[in-house]
């Protein structure tokens, strides 16, 4: 699979009057975990909706700036659907869409124009198992999404973001609203999976970014304030706010 | 642990399928449908009051002299020399309107409060299919019902001379309007979150308590907005009235007294009126003016409705 | 008498004084004339409050006995406790000493135990000190708790009467109109047309053209109203204009009847020289069932969480694809039922088609397909609810010798037995709804 970088250039978002983010300029090299940390409010979310153009649903939200995907600028893309297919995208709330686990998974690649059966069972199949869930369900594909449990119900996400093979993955805070094994799980799985794509981990778990980012950026109050290897930004940051916040002084 | 199987190199060379631009083409057809059924939509709302208000128009602009229209109560659109006067025409639908009330509204904010905090689930259930299959009674056959059985009923009991009256048509609209008072009141109540329940009992409420003292302060929007309701489905009633009031135009001193209603002016009179003349126009004229007062009532239980709604969520 | 005070949750507190020192005059056990000693004070307890005369005090609840010594201090509230002894029906076992943990069973055996330990000079008690004895029935009503209780039990009563004023009258009112047209109901009643100027015969024609009004005003109503639902619940923007169109929809649906028949001619008979036919009815029927399916759809649609679309967006569904596979399939069954109540409605109003199309009469064949299928677009049709009216206001009922000779029908059994049609396909098209709407709550997928 291949794997690309994002450059951001001087992206602003303003929701109404007010801002959410400020000129910020950021390189996401490709095949890594990129850690995103901050605390609430500081951008972080409206970072991932720029770059998978979701953005485009927030009727108040005017932006401007430049976020290149693979050297094309995505904020003059005309196929957008295109675009979100090639980016997964995992939320904090688990969601099970209402469906068979078979068809949840077999979702995006169905829209997408994939009909054989064949070849959908062999995708489920690879990213269930991507995911961690296969063993889970194997027996019972048919059982409805939305009666799977919370942590199962992330990792079904997880499967459908992966099934339409994306070069890059993000994830929004994943963990929040699950359990400690399943999140050891899961941050098992893209470890796995970032030698083979880039990986955007948004996370108000400092220790999680730590644990996984190759490198980290540090928002706070809708700025960037720092971005570096993940060793020094949690040594040595150059930025007294970084400090103050992966020790935990604020935030 | 993940493991990603052997497959991952023999996967079928799916070329990534994108939307195809026909797909595309068939998509946007739909949406302009989809659009086009909006508008549409919105034109008709619309369109109902352009409609009724061009046919009458001409006499409430032109000949209609409006101060006689509310104030007179001579109506005699047929004679030599018509005069339009619906004053007791609106008394007629006032009083059957607050008798129905009178009637309908502790009815029917009694059995919402029953139904929402007092029986249990299976009885719920039968008492909410009872008051839908009420309300799905129509109104020509509750006119059948004020004609046939009502009357002949009224006039045993009352001694009467005849059964048709404020009295009937009362009785029948009060049934055909608890329902609408039942559900919204019943949704007023159910919207109280349960924690104000729950904070009364833990202080030793009762469940008569509860509902006097913590739901009717909390629902009182909530259960308003369904007496409007109710009142605005009194008003707009037009065949039930028809059969059940008697219709002799004159303002009512006693329950039991024959009015007639403007619903059933127009229901009546507009079969005999020649298209494009005055008498014509001046029903028309009658139906603005109700569909104005039923918009208004609307109305305003819906903002009273929104208003909770917007207070809940602030 | 002794000193009574009530305390906030209903409950009694009885205090009796006894002298600090052994004096000479009986007392009566208040502060100002206090009993001898504990022993006279617990013969008064026993007089006023145990055994089984009427004008005895019983207590219960929370109530309290106090015996105070008196003493020379500004109030006579201001006692300190020394001992305090417990009594509890409900804990009493073998062993009771009157303690919090083994409470006595009653108030005599309570006196009894004071009265020994009196005796024994274990409880003497100085000048400003006092010794309680507490009932403690945890968990048992207070008068204050049997009031609610009281008034609880009778709003239950009054209320379900009151509830119960809505339906037997429902009951009452089929039974009779059931009862009534019973000599009517047979199968030939629903297959023949009125004849002999409606003395006999059945409600065929106006049954067809019920139908046929309903199904063409549904038509036209419901894919209208379902787009238009979706339009507004999943493409409009929310800005003043579809707000203010919102509002128009819901309050739409209460316009009178009589309203939209004036709208149906001025719309349909007049400006679109439909005349009064079949189109004109049923246009008239679909415009005042839109504003209804429009609501229940936006509501349908409204009720499927936002996320699942969101989640959809993501992967790269269009709007449209979304709506195609999550949305619509997942609200059909809130649409489905507002549809249906729609098509109830429709069956029974008789204003709206009053001026735009009902006929008082017209011959259609009864044999065969076209009695399937004898209106025409054109023409005017007769219809049930209509006929209704024109059974109750219009038709003479036939003379007596007609009835004999069978070639009529007492005029009540007609108009009882055409009631009873109408109602019963109102209600069992309603029936249809409620148990296609109880059947979907089991089958919830979230």
């Amino acid at each position: 699979m291949a794997s690309v970088g994002i450059q951001i250039r001087d992206l602003s978002v303003k929701y109404g009057e007010k801002p959410a983010l400020r000129e910020v300029s950021l390189d996401i090299p490709p095949n890594q975990i990129f850690g995103i940390i901050g605390p609430a409010n500081s951008g972080k979310t409206t970072l991932l909706k720029c770059i998978n153009r979701t953005i485009d649903f927030v009727t108040t939200a005017s932006v401007s700036g430049s976020l290149l995907v693979a050297d094309q600028d995505v904020r003059r893309m005309r196929n957008v659907y295109e675009l979100r297919r090639r980016i997964g995208m995992v939320f904090p709330l688990p969601v099970g869409l209402p469906m068979s686990i078979y068809d949840n998974v077999a979702y995006g690649p169905r829209m997408a124009g994939v009909r054989q059966r064949g070849e959908l069972d062999v995708l489920v199949e690879r990213c269930l198992r991507q995911a961690a869930l296969w063993d889970e369900v194997k027996d019972r594909l048919n059982l409805l999404g939305t009666k799977l449990s919370g942590g199962q119900q992330q990792r079904l996400t997880l499967a459908r973001a992966l099934s339409l093979e994306p070069e890059i993955l993000c994830l929004d805070e994943f963990s929040i609203a699950i359990d400690p094994v399943t999140t050891m799980k899961i941050e098992e799985v893209l470890l796995e999976l970032s030698r083979e794509m880039s990986i955007v981990l948004v996370t108000n778990l400092v220790q999680q970014a730590r644990r996984l980012a190759q490198n980290v950026a540090f928002f706070n109050s809708s700025r960037l304030v720092e971005v570096g290897e993940t060793k020094q930004l949690f040594t040595k940051p150059r930025e007294q706010l970084t400090f103050d916040y992966v020790t935990g002084n604020i935030g | 642990m993940a493991t990603i199987t052997g497959n991952l190199n023999e996967r079928p060379a799916r070329a990534r399928r994108g939307y195809s631009s026909l797909h595309r083409l068939g998509e946007l057809a739909i949406e302009s449908l989809i659009r086009l059924c909006g508008w549409s939509a919105i034109l008709f709302v619309f369109g109902i009051f352009f409609f009724v208000f061009r046919e009458g128009a001409p006499m409430l602009f032109g000949g209609l002299d409006l101060v006689k229209f509310f104030t007179s109560t001579d109506w005699n659109p047929v004679s030599k020399t018509p005069s339009y006067g619906i004053l007791g025409l609106l008394a007629g639908t006032a009083s059957v309107t607050v008798l129905s009330m009178a009637l309908a509204v502790p009815l029917g904010l009694g059995a919402a409060v029953f139904v929402s905090e007092f029986c249990s689930p299976k009885i719920k259930e039968a008492l909410k299919i009872a008051i839908e299959m009420l309300a799905a009674i129509p109104s020509i056959v509750w006119g059948f019902i004020a004609y046939m059985m009502l009357n002949p009923l009224i006039i045993w009991v009352t001694g009467a001379p005849v059964g048709l009256n404020v009295l009937n048509a009362s009785i029948i609209l009060a049934l055909m309007s608890v329902p609408v008072i039942v559900s919204v009141g019943e949704d007023a109540l159910k919207a109280v979150p349960d924690s104000y329940r729950e904070a009364a009992l833990a202080l030793g409420a009762s469940r008569w308590e509860i509902v006097y003292r913590v739901l009717f302060p909390a629902a009182k929007n909530g259960l308003l907005a369904a007496v409007l309701l109710g009142i605005g489905r009194a008003i707009g009633e037009t065949m039930a009235v028809l059969m059940a009031t008697g219709n002799a135009n004159q303002i009512p001193t006693s329950p039991l007294d024959r009015v007639q209603t403007l619903t059933a002016t127009i229901a009546a009179e507009l079969g005999e009126a020649v298209q494009g003349d005055d008498h014509y126009r001046v029903l028309f004229v009658i139906g603005i003016l109700l569909f104005v007062i039923a918009f208004v009532v609307n109305l305003s239980a819906d903002l009273i409705v929104r208003g909770i709604r917007g207070k809940q969520n602030a | 008498m002794p000193e009574t005070a009530m305390r906030g949750n209903g409950s009694k507190h009885f205090r009796y004084f006894v002298a600090a020192k052994p004096n000479g005059s009986t007392g009566d056990g208040t502060p100002e004339h206090p009993s001898r000693s504990i022993r006279e004070a617990i013969e008064d307890i026993r007089v006023r409050h145990a055994g089984d005369s009427p004008s005895v005090q019983r207590l219960n609840g929370y109530d309290r006995i106090d015996i105070c010594s008196v003493f020379k201090g500004p109030t006579t509230s201001d006692t300190k406790q020394r001992y305090e002894f417990f009594v509890d029906p409900l804990g009493a076992s073998d062993l009771a000493i009157g303690s919090a943990q083994l409470p006595w069973p009653d108030l005599e055996s309570a006196l009894e135990g004071v009265a020994k330990m009196d005796a024994e000079g274990a409880i003497p008690l100085g000048p400003g000190e006092h010794l309680s004895l507490s009932v403690r029935e945890v968990f048992s009503a207070t008068p204050v708790d049997r009031r609610k209780r009281r008034h609880e039990r009778i709003a239950q009563v009054v209320l379900g009467l009151v509830t119960l004023t809505l339906v037997v009258p429902l009951v009452a009112i089929l039974g009779h109109l059931v009862y009534k047209a019973w000599p009517v109901l047979t199968p030939s009643f629903l297959f023949e047309n009125p004849r002999n100027q409606m003395t006999a015969g059945g409600v065929w024609a106006p049954l067809i053209g019920t139908f046929y009004l309903v199904f063409i005003s549904l038509l036209v109503a419901s894919p209208i109203g379902v787009l238009a639902g979706v339009y507004l619940n999943e493409y409009a923007r929310d800005n003043w204009f579809t707000r203010v169109v919102n509002l128009a929809v819901v309050n739409l649906a209460g316009v009178p009847s009589i309203v939209h028949a004036l709208f149906g001619v001025g719309a349909f008979v007049m400006f679109a020289n439909m005349g009064e036919s079949v189109l004109a009815a049923s246009c008239t029927l679909a415009i005042m069932t839109l504003p209804v399916i429009i609501t229940s759809t936006r509501e349908a649609l409204a009720s499927v969480p936002m996320n699942f679309r969101e989640a959809c967006w993501n992967m790269g569904a269009s709007r449209w694809q979304t709506i195609r596979t999550i949305v619509l399939p997942n609200s059909i069954n809130g649409i489905l039922t507002g549809v249906i109540l729609q098509v109830s409605r429709a069956a029974g109003e008789t204003a709206p088609i009053l001026f735009t199309g009902a006929a008082l009469y017209m011959t259609i064949p009864t044999k065969g397909l076209r009695s399937f299928f004898p209106y025409s677009l054109q023409d005017g049709c007769m219809a049930l609810s209509y006929h209704l009216h024109v059974m109750m206001t219009q038709v003479k009922g036939a003379s007596p010798e007609a009835i004999e000779a069978g070639k009529s029908l007492p005029l009540e059994h007609l108009q009882y037995g055409t009631a009873i049609v109408l109602i019963g396909l109102v209600l069992t098209v309603n029936s249809f709804s409620i148990g296609l709407r109880m059947y979907l709550r089991s089958r919830k997928k979230w």
